[in-house]
């Protein structure tokens, strides 16, 4: 029973992290329908950012402004990538870009910070906390905690202020809120700097129990995206019960059965979630009008 | 012909002349990684043998013909190595290559040279297969050599530590999931049995992967004394941290690859006291190793004075040598030649990790052997030998006996 526990417990860490990552994939959706493939990158960019930062001031200290800096190259991405593919109303335009925008801040970071995987100061104590033999890190906690936070402070933002409340209109219908008087362009924009923001949140938090690395978005993007595939692309609720699934289906997968085996649960649901409901377990399914 | 003509004439004759005068270098490839998880090795390796072919140089080449290095990172990747082998055989015409960090990569790209008849001395990487893959009756020659401790050598010293050194009867093993992980693995279960043991747990992992919660839970609840590794540096780290969190230390016996830098780093004080085989640790016991360590501090300055992978810059620093020699004795840069005087060195190389009296036969392309590997251990964030008897007697030449058999 303490074994399960356990396992339990680190899937929810795992889970957390990858639930973030996808909520970051989740914002972009809602507002303009397409999808930032760099979001592992500007994970990795935050983490490595708030690296630098991080030996010229506190972790704290660091944090609001590698959040700065997450939205800036949010921004970026919009307005270099985004904006013209949706501009010419192009399909599928936005999927190169956002991939290739991927690999040039990946070769970037390889220029900047170096090929290596290099360790990031805790700013918790590193040894774990006990409860009733479940043993868990103090970073693990400041993960779900950070994440839950950072998420629910993006859906206050959404339903209680005005600036919000453009977005969740746009989301509803980009084309009536445009007609309404709202910059859908900018609501599109401010999207994408709130996604890259999250990714970068959660480079910083995930960064002290991961190694810090040019590679280290990678994976991670990749099984956020299944994430928000299973739980639905328009549902917040969603990404985080998709993200506790695969994590704990990962943890336990790999002490029951093999840890050969572990990331096959995982993909068999995204493939049964793709054949039984494709808007993802808690999606609204919507008809494209056209 | 006026002035300004006459002079271009002039200098190209000279220039000309000039060339005929300085023979052409003797290409040789080094292919490693020298960017991602592995670069430690890789670089460590591209070092030890710039500073070999820098003192060679020095002294007046071969033949009276520089050396010159032609450097490619295949990046670790098997579909980038075999690139390499390609250009480095067809475009730049090497007359031998030395390299190989990664046993995958190894066995993607030999290939090529085996048919090019162009001999390949492996450095760095310790698959068992590797040197094997191109035998007799359905090869005639054998292009591919070594000066590593292959893993069998590596995989029967570790389990000699966990089981006769230490007394272990309950052991688990841990190891990735590359071509690396999964034959060193089945090396170390072979190895195992051979003393009647099966492990209590046998993990895998994937590179990258940043929780290893399940694996070591499974090797705890087995009961395992000690957990047996074949990854590189930043997962073994992982396990190491892993390990911290879950409030169970046992000790980490391993492959070479615990001496990385990476690995020593980020595991910071729950890699103390990993051991791993080693056929050199960076302690100047002898006039040579201490010119080697001297020189190499000097020309590449490594952090904390430490070289990123020792083993690895001692190795590529030897392979030069070696490669040299052969070279020398058979007078030429045809590969078949330069196969034939690797297999019969006259000459004795006085290298850093040993002296290399007749490292190769035709029948045996292995300068390594059992006897010249020491346990190593990580103490304070360096590799220092585990046992003080090793550091007295340093240098231990091939054992023939065993060699032959």
């Amino acid at each position: 029973m303490e074994i399960l526990a356990q396992l339990i417990v680190s899937g929810i860490a795992l889970g957390m992290i990858y639930a973030l990552i996808a909520f970051g994939y989740q914002l972009t959706f809602a507002t303009s329908g397409t999808l930032n493939f760099g979001q592992g990158e500007a994970l990795m960019l935050g983490a490595l950012v708030g690296l630098t930062l991080v030996g010229h001031m506190s972790y704290w200290l660091m944090i609001p402004l590698v959040l700065v800096f997450g939205a800036l190259q949010g921004i970026f991405v919009e307005r270099v990538g985004v904006q013209p593919a949706i501009k010419t109303k192009s399909e599928f335009g936005w999927i190169m870009t956002t991939i290739s925008l991927a690999i040039i801040f990946k070769n970037v970071a390889e220029n900047v910070w170096g090929h290596d995987d290099i360790t990031f100061p805790s700013p918790l104590p590193t040894s774990p906390l006990q409860f009733m033999g479940i043993r868990v890190l103090p970073m693990e906690i400041l993960v779900v905690v950070g994440a839950l936070a950072i998420m629910l402070a993006v859906e206050l933002f959404n339903r209680k202020s005005i600036y919000g409340k453009a977005v969740v209109a746009t989301s509803n219908d980009r084309d009536a809120a445009g007609l309404m008087g709202i910059n859908t362009g900018m609501v599109i924009t401010f999207s994408y700097a709130l996604s890259s923001m999250t990714a970068a949140f959660a480079g910083v938090l995930i960064a002290p129990l991961t190694l810090t690395g040019s590679t280290m978005g990678v994976v991670l993007g990749l099984k956020a995206f299944s994430v928000a595939i299973i739980g639905g692309l328009n549902s917040g609720m969603g990404v985080i019960v998709g993200g506790l699934i695969l994590g704990i289906a990962e943890t336990t997968t790999g002490y029951y059965v093999s840890t050969g085996y572990k990331d096959v649960p995982g993909l068999l649901l995204l493939l049964l979630v793709l054949a039984i409901k494709p808007s993802g377990i808690f999606g609204k399914s919507v008809i494209k009008k056209v | 012909m006026n002035i300004k003509l006459k002079s271009i004439v002039a200098a190209i004759a000279f220039a000309a002349s000039c060339s005929a005068f300085a023979a052409d270098p003797i290409k040789i490839g080094v292919s490693g990684p020298f960017t991602g998880g592995s670069s430690p090795m890789g670089v460590s390796m591209r070092d030890g043998a710039r500073l070999a072919t820098a003192e060679i140089n020095a002294k007046g080449g071969v033949m009276g013909r520089k050396i010159e290095l032609v450097e490619r990172d295949d990046q670790a990747e098997n579909g980038r190595g075999v690139q390499v082998a390609q250009e480095l055989i067809n475009k730049e015409r090497v007359v031998a290559t030395v390299g190989y960090i990664n046993t995958g990569v190894s066995l993607a790209s030999q290939r090529f040279y085996q048919e090019a008849r162009i001999p390949v001395i492996n450095n760095v990487s310790t698959g068992s297969l590797v040197t094997k893959q191109f035998l007799p009756p359905e090869f005639a020659d054998n292009y591919i050599f070594r000066n590593a401790a292959n893993d069998s050598i590596q995989s029967a010293m570790i389990v000699k530590q966990a089981i006769d050194v230490n007394k272990y009867t309950k052991v688990a093993i841990l190891a990735d999931s590359t071509n690396y992980g999964q034959l060193g693995r089945a090396d170390l279960e072979k190895a195992l049995a051979a003393k009647n043991i099966t492990p209590v747990a046998v993990e895998k992992f994937n590179v990258k992967d940043v929780d290893m919660t399940a694996q070591l839970l499974k090797a705890k609840e087995a009961g395992a004394q000690a957990i047996l590794t074949y990854a590189i540096g930043p997962e073994l780290a992982q396990i190491a941290n892993g390990m911290e969190k879950l409030g169970w230390k046992v000790p980490m016996i391993g492959s070479w690859t615990l001496s990385m830098g990476n690995f020593i780093d980020n595991a910071g004080k729950n890699g103390e006291g990993a051991h791993m085989p080693q056929t050199f640790i960076q302690e100047p016991n002898t006039p040579k190793r201490k010119a080697f360590i001297d020189a190499y501090l000097k020309a590449y300055n490594p952090a904390n004075g430490r070289i990123p992978s020792p083993v690895s810059a001692a190795q590529g620093y030897d392979s030069m040598y070696i490669l040299a020699a052969a070279i020398k004795q058979a007078g030429d840069t045809d590969g078949v030649k330069i196969r034939q005087a690797l297999e019969n060195l006259q000459d004795k190389v006085d290298g850093v990790v040993t002296n290399y009296d007749h490292p190769f036969t035709h029948d045996d392309h292995e300068a390594i052997t059992m006897n010249m590997v020491v346990m190593g251990k990580v103490q304070d964030g360096h590799v220092v030998y585990a046992n003080a008897a090793d550091k007295a007697n340093a240098v231990r030449e091939k054992d023939m006996g065993k060699a032959k058999k």
